[in-house]
């Protein structure tokens, strides 16, 4: 009984995380500072801090990068706690314990800076791990910044300014609208099952119902579909979606793009001249 | 404005939805659908809006007849589209934009109309419907009552001369559904022809000036004046739309107040 109890409860703690994640956009509606910014200047901002880490072969510039991340998140009004636990939970833990390996001296021969019984933690494998622990944690808490400072919509209209097809923004657009609805008929089809079957059921009994509830959603989904293009079509759809362009950037936007620039610039110099 | 001549439509070929409807809609009319559910009124409405066309018969768009070929006209759908604008039941099937304001402003944009118009309309459309704090929300986010103004929104923003409203009060509180008759009624003060399908007596008084009654067998069982509709309890009570433990109830009350 505690195993289904843990599995229901975890089930239901999936889908309120995915609900949370993917449609709260309480922190894209704070007053901080990256919420005030065109999106399309924060993706090409964001875009340029990402082609540094990719590129850059310094481990204080990746540090500068991330701390400068976290500083960003606190003036926009997002709480740390909150932030540290969305950036390192999933991608970046998987990522360490890939990178784990990496540190011993039967993947990275090399000088020895530890030794634990016969096996040794070599600087090689401390740096390669380091810089792929710092690259992916990095890009993530860029990405994570970006997608919570930002309306998901506004995100995806922005996607237009650099060539995505009008008619792909739309249709991702309209999959994140829906997608919240089937969740919740997810999570209402199992309540419904709950309370006539209560909480003990054969599993063979229980597979059946969970199949019959797949095909449902999907013969459902297959409905709406027809239901929603009737809806477009009547109200002057002929193919080719025409959207709203609300985008106006204003003079801190000017300002944000140069500073970020420069900060680039500089310091992709700074990592050519330490290189020299 | 519409006419309909023995019109029949089977879902799939073979479901049954309408079997013979005749009737006239005129300019400035107002016109309820008055039915038990699977009666046929909501395929009418998709019907009088060139969703889907009949098997036989013909519906007639002043002097066009409504068919697959004429809405490849794209001078004619255009023109149809602006006039003719169809709210539909399930309000997730209406709002189908991620925000409020996208929604608002698809109809106009599809139509043509210029993004400087199209935001003058939303902003006064939200003003009067007291739904501009709603404009940035996603429809998943709305109530029930929010998301059915939103919808009778979405439609106004073309400024259609016909509103086709399908159960336009369903599931709404008694203050938020008084609040959707008052709109109908200015919207029908403007010169548009309303057409609303519903089962609820309460509000058809308040909605339509001639009241077209549909049988469970997918005819047209009556029609008249709203009065004349609800005065007639036999008609009411053989379409499933009063039921007799009620009329028993308010018979029952009547001997007890003598």
């Amino acid at each position: 009984m505690a195993r289904k109890d843990f599995v229901e409860r975890s089930i239901r703690g999936a889908l309120s995380f995915f609900k949370e994640a993917m449609f709260a956009d309480e922190t894209a509606g704070l007053p901080g500072v990256l919420q005030g910014l065109d999106p399309r200047v924060k993706i090409v901002t964001v875009l340029g801090c990402l082609l540094l880490v990719l590129f850059t072969r310094r481990l204080e510039i990746l540090g500068f990068l991330y701390l400068l991340s976290l500083l960003l998140a606190v003036v926009s009004r997002i709480r740390l706690g909150f932030f540290l636990k969305r950036t390192w939970v999933f991608i970046p833990l998987f990522s360490l314990l890939i990178a784990f390996p990496a540190m011993f001296s039967f993947v990275s021969p090399g000088e020895p800076i530890l030794s634990v019984g016969a096996v040794h933690i070599t600087r090689r494998g401390l740096m390669a791990a380091s810089f792929f622990i710092g690259r992916v944690i990095t890009s993530v808490s860029l990405v994570v910044l970006l997608s919570m400072t930002t309306r998901h919509f506004d995100l995806l209209k922005a996607l237009r300014f650099f060539g995505i097809p009008q008619m792909f923004v739309m249709i991702l657009g309209m999959c994140y609208r829906y997608l919240y609805l089937f969740v919740e008929i997810v999570e209402n089809t199992h309540r419904a099952i709950k309370s006539r079957v209560g909480s003990g059921i054969h599993h063979r009994k229980g597979q059946k119902v969970v199949a019959w509830n797949i095909a449902h959603l999907w013969m459902r989904s297959y409905t709406l579909n027809e239901q929603v293009y009737n809806a477009m079509v009547s109200r002057g759809f002929k193919g080719e979606p025409v959207t709203l362009d609300h985008f106006q950037t204003k003079p801190r936007d000017w300002v944000w793009l140069f500073t970020a620039v420069v900060v680039i610039l500089l310091l992709g110099y700074a990592e050519h001249r330490i290189s020299v | 404005m519409f006419e309909c001549r023995d019109v029949h439509y089977a879902y799939q070929g073979r479901f049954p939805a309408l079997c013979g409807i005749d009737m006239t809609i005129a300019k400035g009319q107002r016109i309820a659908f008055l039915g038990a559910n699977g009666c046929g009124k909501s395929t009418l409405l998709s019907l009088l809006d060139g969703l889907v066309f009949p098997d036989k018969g013909a519906i007639r768009y002043g002097d066009r007849e409504l068919t697959e070929a004429a809405f490849l006209d794209s001078g004619f759908s255009t023109g149809f589209r602006n006039n003719v604008g169809l709210v539909f039941q399930n309000p997730d099937v209406q709002l189908f934009c991620p925000t409020v304001r996208e929604d608002i402003a698809f109809g106009p944009l599809q139509l043509g109309i210029d993004e400087a118009t199209v935001k003058g309309r939303i902003a006064s459309l939200a003003g009067t419907l007291g739904i501009t704090h709603l404009l940035d929300r996603s429809p998943h986010q709305l109530s029930v009552g929010e998301k059915r103004k939103v919808s009778f929104a979405t439609v106004l923003a073309i400024d259609p001369d016909v509103l086709l409203l399908d159960e336009p009060t369903a599931g709404l509180d008694p203050l938020t559904s008084t609040h959707l008759i008052e709109m109908l009624s200015t919207s029908a003060g403007s010169g548009k022809t309303i057409v609303t399908a519903t089962h609820d007596l309460h509000i058809i008084e308040d909605i339509a000036d001639t009241v077209y009654v549909f049988g469970q067998d997918r005819r047209m069982a009556g029609h008249g004046s709203p009065a004349e509709i609800l005065a007639d309890t036999a008609l009411l009570q053989a379409n499933n739309l009063i039921h007799r433990h009620s009329h028993h109830a308010r018979d029952h009350r009547a001997m007890k107040t003598g």
